[in-house]
């Protein structure tokens, strides 16, 4: 079973495709739930506190804004542990983790960056797209048998 | 700052989408509820969201995919069903996520379709999926020549 | 027990940062409450075109629409908060054109701030109890006449200042520099009844204002203690006589700077910055120093001076200080450095602050730093109108603590 980088990270079919065949998606919801279910300082919603910024100077030089750094530390991680990641390019209106540009460039330079085996999609805008979308998900998770 | 004490450790929740012609949310339920084996149901207006261990959650999951095993899809969650931090009622209004479930949900049928035809496919019979675009723009002389050929 | 305050945020970043709960802590502590708009994805679609500007961030397209669902009424809000990131540059176009947007098409104050993972409750409070006074208190801030007798005290960071009024004049004053918060407030009020002639029991209300107007309201048991924001928008349109129709009001203070929008007297934006001391009254009490001259004898020794003589980038107090000494010591007269000092301080509010608000004339300048006339000069020449500084204008915060205050004589 083979650890799944999902772009975006909070992606419902992405999710549900690479679990569905038989690996494990790392997406945002991993993150936050280590967050919310360890004992700390409070600081809701997502228990990010101020020193996380602080751990994504790891990623991000101290002008980048520290949202950006912030969201860095949830997901840099991520893709560190990855064996694998499936990005889906076009998401336009996938809010909430994935609300910041400039962060959602410096991750998917960062998928780069690692090397690892990278599948680049679209979303399906036909059913015939879709069983090519489904397919190409399929086959190269396949792929990553052995790992 | 105040220290946090978090509730439902060791637990994961899972949402379970249901789109599908043949099921609603409320049948996904009712079905759920039958073999829950004690783990935490709630229903939402989409599907559920089920907690409690992980190995039991995924239990109840393998067996309400068998029903509609298309148009069931499932992700995890961070935060434990009605979670202030998180919910509607508290934030006044969807939490940032849930637009990209909206997203993702009016594409999902075209997945489905993927999911339900695929294996009556022959291997090798499916094209390759459009990949980011990356088509080539006309070249400059090109459109040179097509203003000059327009002005003349 | 009052209805919150219903503040829409409109943000992007600070769950990231770790700042969400410090935003909702300060409006908590003003008995106010934050709150997200609620949409469809498809009206964040339409909105984002209706809108126009093309954002790559999908929080901030979240962000327009939810303005523009606060405009159009389909959302309901007493307030705006505008919260990005500091230093990024597609957020604070987002932030600066949603500010001007709101404030253009609908009657909801709005605050724009952008944050560090270092922001904290207690600097966000002063901004969201002026958010909600303005949302609570019209019917306070309509106030146009002063009446009865009544004091103001404003205990600011550098300077404490009270004023007596009686029947809509002004008939006693205190000034001295802040020392112990309350003893400096003891002693101004003591000023100000003496020269009015009026016995402390013959005041019948009392308003405090600036950093100490907890401390020193609770103390002199004041009817009214109300942030700074409010208070010298209400004093500044006052003594300037410009109660009705649009004002800016420039207060450059010892620690940080405001600029406000007003429209009838009301603040609609407004600014509050500290980003250096570089761009405060402090900066001109050191230059005044430096030179060996008393603080008001600077504004004078300015307009003898050239400020394009002498090269000054006071982004930072100690850089500032530095070409200060520098031109002295390369023999520049003590009129040129004094002029570009006063430009260094207007420039860099200009450029910071005055961007985020619209300025509309009249632009009135309040504060202890309205007294440097080298200082009005040089922000006039950079936003190229009159500036008017009216009567009494160091006395601002107690003079607008003194008129909202008589608002509390009993029987109202």
């Amino acid at each position: 079973m083979a650890k799944v980088f999902i772009y975006p990270v909070t992606s419902l079919i992405l999710s549900d495709l690479v679990a569905r065949f038989g690996h494990k998606p790392l997406s945002a919801a991993m993150q936050i739930r280590e967050r919310i279910q360890t004992a700390g300082l409070e600081s809701p919603p997502l228990q990010v506190t101020p020193e996380d910024p602080k751990k994504g100077l790891k990623y991000a030089a101290v002008e980048v804004p520290s949202g950006v750094r912030g969201r860095m530390a949830l997901f840099g991680p991520m893709v560190e542990d990855a064996d694998a990641a499936i990005v889906v390019n076009d998401a336009d209106f996938s809010f909430g983790c994935m609300g910041c540009a400039r962060t959602n460039e410096l991750l998917a330079f960062l998928i780069r960056t690692r090397g690892i085996p990278v599948l680049d999609l679209v979303y399906p805008r036909t059913e015939e797209e879709g069983i090519e979308f489904v397919a190409a998900i399929r086959d190269f998770l396949a792929g990553l048998e052995g790992k | 700052m105040a220290e946090y004490k978090p509730r439902y450790v060791g637990t994961v929740t899972k949402y379970v989408f249901v789109d599908s012609p043949d099921m609603t949310p409320s049948d996904l339920a009712l079905r759920a509820y039958e073999i829950s084996l004690g783990v935490m149901i709630k229903e939402t207006c989409f599907g559920l969201q089920i907690t409690g261990k992980e190995s039991e959650v995924d239990e109840i999951i393998n067996r309400l995919r068998s029903l509609d095993p298309v148009h069931i899809f499932v992700k995890d969650r961070g935060f434990p069903p009605g979670d202030p931090r998180r919910c509607r009622a508290n934030l006044g209004g969807a939490r940032p996520g849930y637009y990209g479930h909206e997203y993702e949900l009016t594409l999902i049928k075209n997945v489905s379709k993927g999911l339900e035809k695929l294996p009556s496919r022959p291997p090798g019979a499916v094209p390759e999926p459009p990949v980011p675009k990356t088509e080539k723009k006309l070249d400059v002389h090109t459109l040179k020549k097509i203003i000059e050929s327009q002005e003349s | 027990m009052t209805t919150k305050v219903r503040i829409a945020q409109l943000s992007c970043g600070p769950e990231y940062s770790g700042v969400q709960k410090e935003i909702e802590e300060a409006a908590g502590a003003v008995d106010a409450e934050i709150f997200f708009p609620d949409l469809k994805l498809s009206d964040i679609q339409r909105d984002n075109a209706l809108f126009g500007l093309d954002v790559r961030s999908p929080d901030l397209k979240l962000s327009i629409a939810r303005a523009r669902a606060l405009v159009d009424g389909r959302v309901e809000a007493d307030a705006v908060f505008i919260a990005t990131c500091f230093r990024c540059a597609e957020a604070a176009i987002v932030r600066n054109e949603l500010r001007r947007y709101i404030h253009e098409n609908s009657n909801l104050p709005v605050v724009s701030y952008s944050f560090t993972e270092r922001t904290t409750a207690g600097t966000l409070l002063t901004r969201m109890e002026a958010l909600t006074t303005i949302a609570r208190r019209r019917a306070l801030l309509a106030r146009e006449v002063q009446e009865g007798i009544t004091m103001g005290v404003d205990s600011g960071s550098s300077t404490t200042k009270a004023v007596v009024m009686q029947d809509n004049r002004i008939v006693g004053t205190g000034w001295l520099p802040t020392t112990e918060v309350l003893k400096s407030a003891e002693q101004v009020i003591e000023l100000a009844l003496q020269e009015s002639g009026i016995s402390r029991d013959q005041i019948q209300a009392i308003g405090t204002t600036g950093y100490g107007r907890f401390l020193v309201g609770q103390h002199i048991g004041a009817d009214l203690i109300q942030e700074e924001l409010t208070v010298n928008s209400k004093g500044a349109v006052y003594l300037a006589d410009a109660q009705h129709g649009p004002s800016t009001v420039i207060d450059i203070g010892g620690m940080d700077n405001k600029a406000i929008s007003v429209q009838d007297g009301i603040p609609g934006t407004f600014t509050m910055g500290g980003i250096c001391a570089g761009a405060s009254g402090r900066f001109l009490e050191m230059t005044a120093k430096r030179l060996g001259v008393d603080i008001t004898e600077l504004g004078p020794l300015a307009m003898k001076g050239m400020s394009r003589e002498v090269p000054m980038n006071s982004y930072c107090i100690v850089f500032g200080t530095q070409s200060l000494v520098n031109a002295l010591a390369a023999g520049s007269s003590r009129e040129d450095v004094a002029a570009a000092a006063c430009h260094s301080v207007a420039e860099q509010v200009f450029e910071q602050q005055l961007q985020e608000v619209d300025i509309k004339d009249p632009v009135i300048m309040v504060g202890g730093t309205s007294l440097i006339k080298g200082l009005v000069r040089a922000m006039g020449d950079l936003l190229q109108t009159e500036i008017v500084v009216p009567h009494h204008s160091q006395y601002i915060g107690a003079v607008g603590s003194a008129l909202l205050a008589s608002g509390y004589i009993k029987g109202e």
